[in-house]
């Protein structure tokens, strides 16, 4: 790459960067800023911090048991996604069966319909079965989604080692399963890493179902953040103090397994 | 007593015959080598007899134990592979010790063995190592190490040196029989390379087109070759043959003419290996005039590529031929002793009674 790209392309990333925190920072500022300066016609820049929103709306207004329930519902839904989605694209990368491209293709669609059009069927089958206002159905349908997810990008970590793996452990003396569990996954267990946290992410910002299947007990933090919209104005400060603590595991877990998460997301597109 | 295939086939799923009717015995303690081109189902076999695949038909016993539908672990067999399938996340004595890890090894005695097969392979300084550190022939011990530590009944390599370098590949080819030798287990191993199958195997199994066509010693295979293809698969050179017909008690091919007692009569194909040819530079009574079209030094011998009418030869001479030259006639006698004759459709070996 010559010089001049090279400046021009750091110019870019550096723009884009800008324009992709200033929305973070800004969100940042307004957790520490008092209603007056949050309100300010002028942003105000420089001012005096205040940390009175993280306690006032995590304790006052009782909204740690929402970051609770935030985890809960993300942890299980990843726990589920993977303990189904795994073996699934273990079998995709390895096995050849009837009609084996049509279902892998079959289960991407159930990522192409907008989540929307799917919002009222599934409201009214999980109030055909009395879930609805309960973790259990964020955690299912956060787990249908992410499913195929799993299958698609485990697919191709799978894919990516060799066969004669699988061979060796066989002939080392384990069953089936005992490959499955103590060799393959092992050894994907970078890609394992990055699928968890994508799902884990996915799922942890997910705000139409969770808004829509629940109302009270079982809310998740993005489902709280409405809540500060009040009829006597929008708590400014408070919305940002919850948004912050919102991004935060995203933003740690991001760090750990970015290459990962690059590699798998683009093995999926190519290989699939 | 020993491994018997017996009736094997193998139709894979996109309808290719990989082994047609294969049967195949030998004793525990042999170095048997399956030989043959790509295609003719030896690595098929061997993985059937791993348990690795599954035939389609047929029966394969052990010590007379039918083992067909056994999976990999209860067959008590190991496996070198190709690319050798080391797991890229454990060191390499990690490697080693999985397989008596699986087989519920105590922790002492893994430690033990371990270092008593990586002392004999020479790779005790590589045990802290990851098989990513390891150059192609490290890697191949650590996988040879693997498959023998937990004392197998019965080893199985899958072309495991196709990988190494030409030197490196000698070498190795040496220390295998070494181990062999110091270990009296069962070794089978798969290979196209007919020199590796020539030095290694206590008897070679020639296959082509998923059926066995000959086993025996390296000596018989190579002597004695039951059809025209071992003939022309074993040995480099491979054999000339020649396709001619017998008539009135003398064959003929070309610009050759020679007596041809006891063969049947009817169209026939003589075999002759290079090595064996005499070239004589003066002609005489039943040499073959012939024309020298190439000559090739392979130090010390010279290889002469010869051709008449109809005709063409490749000879082995173990003197120095460089002072031929290219269009000079020599004069070629095929002795009688190391003539072969094949039948001309079938290609089996005829019996001339010489």
């Amino acid at each position: 790459m010559s010089r001049g790209w090279r400046t021009f392309a750091i110019g870019v990333l550096i723009a884009v960067l800008v324009i992709a925190l200033i929305p973070w920072v800004w969100m940042l500022l307004t957790s520490l800023k008092t209603r007056l300066d949050a309100l300010a016609d002028v942003p105000v820049w420089m001012f005096k911090p205040t940390f009175e929103h993280y306690p006032t709306v995590f304790l006052d207004k009782s909204y740690l048991p929402l970051v609770w329930n935030s985890i809960l519902v993300a942890s299980v839904t990843t726990a589920l996604s993977l303990l189904f989605g795994v073996p699934a694209a273990y079998v995709f990368a390895r096995h050849d069966f009837r009609g084996k491209e049509d279902l892998f293709f079959f289960f991407l669609t159930t990522r192409m319909a907008p989540p929307i059009s799917v919002v009222v069927p599934m409201f009214l089958l999980f109030t055909t079965f009395g879930i609805t206002d309960t973790p259990l159905a964020v955690i299912l349908a956060h787990s249908t989604f992410n499913l195929s997810l799993v299958v698609w990008m485990m697919r191709g970590f799978f894919a990516d080692i060799p066969r004669e793996i699988d061979e060796a452990a066989l002939m080392d003396g384990h069953s089936r399963f005992g490959m499955f569990a103590r060799v393959l996954v092992p050894l994907a267990a970078p890609g394992l890493a990055a699928t968890a946290v994508l799902c884990f992410i996915l799922s942890w910002n997910e705000f139409l179902y969770a808004f829509v299947l629940v109302a009270f007990e079982g809310r998740t933090l993005t489902v709280g953040i409405p809540g500060l919209i009040t009829p006597h104005g929008t708590l400014w400060g408070q919305v940002a103090a919850v948004a912050i603590v919102a991004t935060l595991p995203i933003i740690v877990f991001s760090i750990f397994v970015q290459k990962h998460l690059v590699r798998g997301l683009t093995f999926g597109a190519v290989k699939g | 007593m020993g491994v018997r295939f017996h009736q094997i086939s193998k139709v894979f799923p996109d309808g290719t015959v990989a082994l047609n009717d294969f049967s195949l015995e030998f004793d525990t303690g042999e170095f048997v080598v399956l030989l043959g081109p790509s295609g003719s189902g030896k690595t098929t076999a061997c993985r059937i007899l791993a348990g690795l695949e599954e035939a389609t038909g047929g029966i394969v016993e052990v010590d007379g134990r039918d083992i067909t539908g056994l999976p990999p672990r209860e067959r008590g067999m190991s496996m070198v592979f190709q690319n050798y399938a080391l797991y890229a996340h454990k060191s390499v004595f990690d490697n080693i010790a999985y397989p008596l890890k699986v087989r519920g090894t105590p922790r002492k005695e893994r430690e033990r063995k371990v270092r008593e097969i990586a002392d004999m392979l020479r790779i005790d300084e590589l045990l802290r190592r990851r098989p990513r550190e390891l150059s192609g022939g490290q890697a191949q011990r650590v996988a040879v190490a693997r498959a023998l530590v937990w004392d197998p009944a019965i080893c199985l390599m899958d072309e495991p040196l196709s990988n190494l370098d030409a030197l490196l590949r000698l070498h190795t080819r040496t220390e295998l029989k070494r181990l062999h030798a110091e270990l009296r287990r069962t070794f089978v191993f798969v290979t196209h390379d007919q020199e590796e199958a020539m030095t290694l195997g206590t008897r070679i199994a020639v296959m082509s087109e998923g059926a066995l066509v000959q086993f025996d010693t390296p000596r018989i295979v190579y002597r004695r070759p039951a059809t025209r293809f071992v003939a022309e698969f074993i040995g480099r050179p491979a054999m000339n043959t020649l396709d001619g017909a017998v008539r009135g008690g003398r064959f003929s091919a070309g610009a050759i003419n020679l007596p041809a007692d006891g063969l049947p009569e009817g169209p026939i194909a003589l075999g002759v290996r290079p090595e064996h040819l005499l070239v004589h530079e003066a002609p005489g009574e039943g040499r073959i005039p012939l024309e020298v079209d190439v000559v090739e030094l392979v130090e010390p011998d010279t290889l002469l590529f010869l051709r008449g009418e109809g005709v063409s030869f490749i000879a082995r001479m173990v003197r120095d031929g460089g002072e031929l030259d290219p269009k000079t006639t020599v004069h070629v006698e095929i002795p009688r002793k190391h003539r072969h004759w094949f039948d001309a459709s079938t290609g089996t070996r005829i019996h001339s009674g010489s």
